[in-house]
Order: structure tokens, then sequence, then C-alpha cells
């Protein structure tokens, strides 16, 4: 799941330049966090027009970051052939997907925050920190390159007060990581020096 | 620093560079100190708050013959800069190196400035040794190996994860650590029996030099317990200084009596001042040093 947010409407009308807009949706991810399903694709719309913009059409398309072809979306959506600009409510995959084949300007109307997922209706933000490598095993399947706000791999920083991260509302991805190593009788996987990320592997550079 | 090996009590005080490209200030601030510490520590960026760099400062003071303690953390600089911060560093003779993760941007001046943090401090020890013997990160000969005496930064009170980090620092082969500000000689007891079995076992030379803050008044009592992780100011001395008529001398007092009770407990103190270090000279005084 890739977690998105809105981005301010107004910052959305400050980049629009063009006047006959065509909004797309996305049904997966942004739809079920209600950033870019229908119900805010339509709400999208409404303050558009308000604001004085062409609204020319909308969809949700299944999945804006995986289309079977461009063609495919044109021949669903007609209405995109008589438009200046898109504007899409996806993550930055899905933009940049529909940028690289509709040949009119594209806008982002969400901004994208992480990857995480959804469980019992619980947005988890903050899952995994794409780093190309991953050893989330090695932590009780808590990532510190994204969970740690440091990034750190061998343990917190001096930062934490009474469990408490220094730079986000939230508790230490690090006591976590203990208890969870803890309950499993793993804590050798945090007594070990963990060196420091090969960040060549996430370029899938041959060394 | 000669004073590591000699057994004596160690005393280090902080100096920051400054926001500027005037040094006058911080000399000044050094030569308040120069007679009576042992060594230096020169600031990295502290709080984040943007500050002339310390390997410059660091050269400036040796220059006018002090011996200083270069913090470097891990905020700003990926390992190949961090890499040729230390080999400018040791080649022109500031080998003493005091590593730490580094507050965060978002704690700073510059809150939009992205966060490196491309090593951690323990990996970042773990480079120094392999400086010191002669390679790069990447296993490369180097021309001219490092001498660089590495110590650490630690708090006081530790979470149980903290204390396996500390460990890790420990046994890399670290020379000293410095702690945060101790207000409490009773926790601060307890932290010594953590590191003591530690450093029994992997590392008995290095030595722990607890942090001394000299408070001014409640207000700034009040600013470390709310801005500075790994502080605690404790009840008790918030009361002493609410209630005394002199706040200012009444936090010199409490420093002295506590390095009075460190030396007994640990292998030196370290002061940092709230500003300037116009008390510090008087203060160690009071204290017997």
């Amino acid at each position: 799941m890739i977690i998105t947010r809105q981005k301010e409407f107004d910052d959305i009308l400050g980049a629009l330049k063009e006047e006959d807009i065509f909004i797309i949706g996305c049904g997966k991810c942004a739809r079920k966090l209600r950033t870019g399903g229908e119900p805010e694709v339509l709400e999208m719309e409404k303050r558009l027009t308000k604001a004085g913009k062409n609204i020319t059409g909308l969809t949700v398309l299944s999945s804006a970051c995986s289309i079977s072809s461009w063609e495919d979306v044109l021949s669903g959506n007609p209405e995109i052939n008589k438009s200046d600009a898109l504007l899409v409510m996806s993550c930055g995959g899905g933009v940049s997907v529909i940028s690289g084949e509709a040949g009119i300007h594209v806008y982002p109307a969400l901004d994208t925050e992480s990857l995480g997922g959804v469980c019992r209706d619980e947005t988890l933000k903050e899952r995994c920190g794409l780093c190309g490598e991953c050893t989330v095993w090695m932590y009780g399947g808590i990532c510190p390159v994204i969970r740690c706000a440091k990034g750190l791999l061998n343990g917190p920083c001096g930062g934490a007060m009474d469990g408490k991260c220094e730079v986000v509302d939230r508790d230490c991805a690090w006591d976590g990581i203990y208890e969870k190593l803890k309950e499993t009788c793993s804590l050798a996987l945090l007594e070990t020096v963990r060196e420091p990320k090969d960040h060549a592997g996430k370029y899938r550079v041959k060394m | 620093m000669e004073t590591l090996a000699s057994g004596k009590f160690i005393v280090t005080a902080e100096v920051s560079p400054p926001k500027g490209t005037d040094t006058r200030q911080m000399l000044k601030n050094a030569a308040l100190v120069g007679g009576i510490a042992d060594a230096i520590n020169v600031t990295d960026n502290q709080r984040a708050v943007m500050r002339m760099s310390p390997l410059a400062a660091c050269s400036i003071l040796k220059s006018k013959g002090y011996e200083t303690i270069m913090h470097v953390t891990c905020r700003d600089r990926n390992r190949l800069s961090l890499q040729s911060e230390l080999l400018g560093s040791s080649s022109i003779g500031i080998n003493n190196i005091l590593v730490m993760s580094g507050d965060h941007p978002v704690k700073g001046d510059h809150r939009g400035a992205k966060p490196v943090y491309d090593l951690d401090s323990v990996q970042l020890l773990g480079l120094v040794q392999q400086l010191n013997s002669g390679f790069d990160f990447s296993g490369n000969t180097l021309e001219g190996k490092t001498r660089i005496l590495p110590g650490a930064v630690a708090n006081t009170e530790l979470s149980e994860a903290a204390l396996i980090k500390l460990g890790k620092k420990i046994s890399s082969g670290i020379r000293f650590v410095q702690t945060q500000a101790v207000f409490d000689t009773n926790s601060f007891s307890g932290f010594m029996e953590q590191v003591n079995s530690i450093r029994s076992k992997y590392n008995p030379d290095m030595k722990i030099i607890a942090g001394i803050i000299p408070l001014k008044s409640v207000k700034s009592a009040d600013f470390l317990n709310s801005n500075i992780a790994g502080i605690r100011v404790p009840q008790h001395v918030i009361d002493r200084m609410k209630s005394a008529k002199n706040p200012e001398k009444e936090g010199m007092e409490i420093a002295a009596g506590l390095i009075g009770k460190l030396q007994g407990m640990c292998d030196g103190v370290h002061i940092m001042p709230i500003g300037n270090h116009e008390n510090t000279g008087k203060i160690l005084e009071m204290a017997g040093i």
C-alpha cells in the first residue's frame, strides 16, 4: 500500500495553468486511503469548477500505476483528447506512468508519503524504507530504515526520551525492535554490529 | 590526548564554533578554560544549528596551542565526506574525535535539510578503526593511516536497546565516553555499573567522562528538561535553584558538588556551560580540582 495525502487545494490550483482539465483517480491504494477514489475525484471536480476550471471529464482507473496501454485509457475516456492537462489523484508511481504516456501536462494532486499497509482498517504508514536490500527479519519485522527517523541500524540515538522519538510524535522504533526480538529470544540479532547499507544495491549495479 | 593514559582525573570543556567567520568569541571562551581543561571539545553543528566547521575551528584552536576533541556527527556527511574529513583532521594532528549520530535537522535552524545518516555512530567508529589500520571503507590502502583516538557519547539513562548499542561502541575499541549532563549521582552510579560490566570485559582502559552543565536559573533547568534529549534535571535540584537567593551561584555550587562526588565514580568531567566559560574555572576550584 502506497501511503498518500492530498496536497493543499491552493497548491494544486497554483500549479494548474491550463483551463480544460481531465481528472484521473486510482482504484487501488488511493481509493482505500480516501485520497483518490471516486468521492475524492468528484469533490475535486466540484472545487476546481468553482475555481473557474473547465473539467472535461473524470475517471477512476482500476490502478493508475498499472495500465494495459494509453490507447485503452483513451478509448474509455475520449474526453482526454479535448483536455489541456490531466490531474492525477494517485501516488507518484501512477503520476509518472501516466506522464510517460499522456503527451500533455500531467499534475499530481497527492503527495506520496511512504510504503505501508492497512490492517483492520488501520492505516500503517512507513513500513518499508525501499532500501533495495531487505533485512527486516534482523529487526523483528520493524524496518529501522524507515521507522527510525535517522534510519540507524545499530540501535537508538540519544534523542529518544521516555521511549519517544525526538523527531516525530511516536514511540522510538528501537524499543519495539528490542521487545520483538526479546519475545523470540533473538536479542543476539540486536547485539550484532550491522554494516552500513550498500546503496548501490538500489540501482542494481554490478560492482 | 596524553591525559587519557595518565590516570589523572580528566577535565574537558565544550566550545562552539562561531555562527559566522569571526572567531574572537570562540577564542575568548577557549582562553577561559585553556589553562584548566585537558582538552576542548569543539561541537559539530550542535542541535542541528549551522555553525563553522569543527575541523576549521579545531585547526584555529590548535594553532593557538589548545588540545581539542573534534565532534563528528553522522547527520551531515556521507561515508566519502566523513573519511575525507577524518583524513584531513588526522593529517594536521587533530586526532581526538568524538563520534555521535547528531541531532536531526528538524531540531535546528535548517529544518528542510536532507538528513544523511549514511553511517550510524557504531558504523563510523568501525570506520575509524579501519582508517587507523590504513584502509578506507572500501578496503583501498591509504597513503598514510590516521592516528585517531575515537570517543563516543552516551546518555546516562539507557533503555535496553540503548545499552546494547553502547556495548557495541565500547567493544569497537573507543578510548573514552563522554556522557550527557549528569544531575543525579545515584542514577549515574547505576549507569556506571552497567558500563563497568561491559568495559571490564571488552575495553578496560576506556575512560568515562561525565557531562556537567552548570545551571544558571530555574528557567535554564526547565529548558534542559523540555528541549534536550537525555537530560533530566531532578525536582530536588530544581527546588534548590528555586529557593536560592543567587541562582547562578547555586548552580555553580550544585555543579561543584557533583564534580566532587564524580571524582570517586568515573574518570573525568566534561563541562558544557550555558553561555560561556566565565564560571568554569571557579566551579572546578570549588570542586577541589
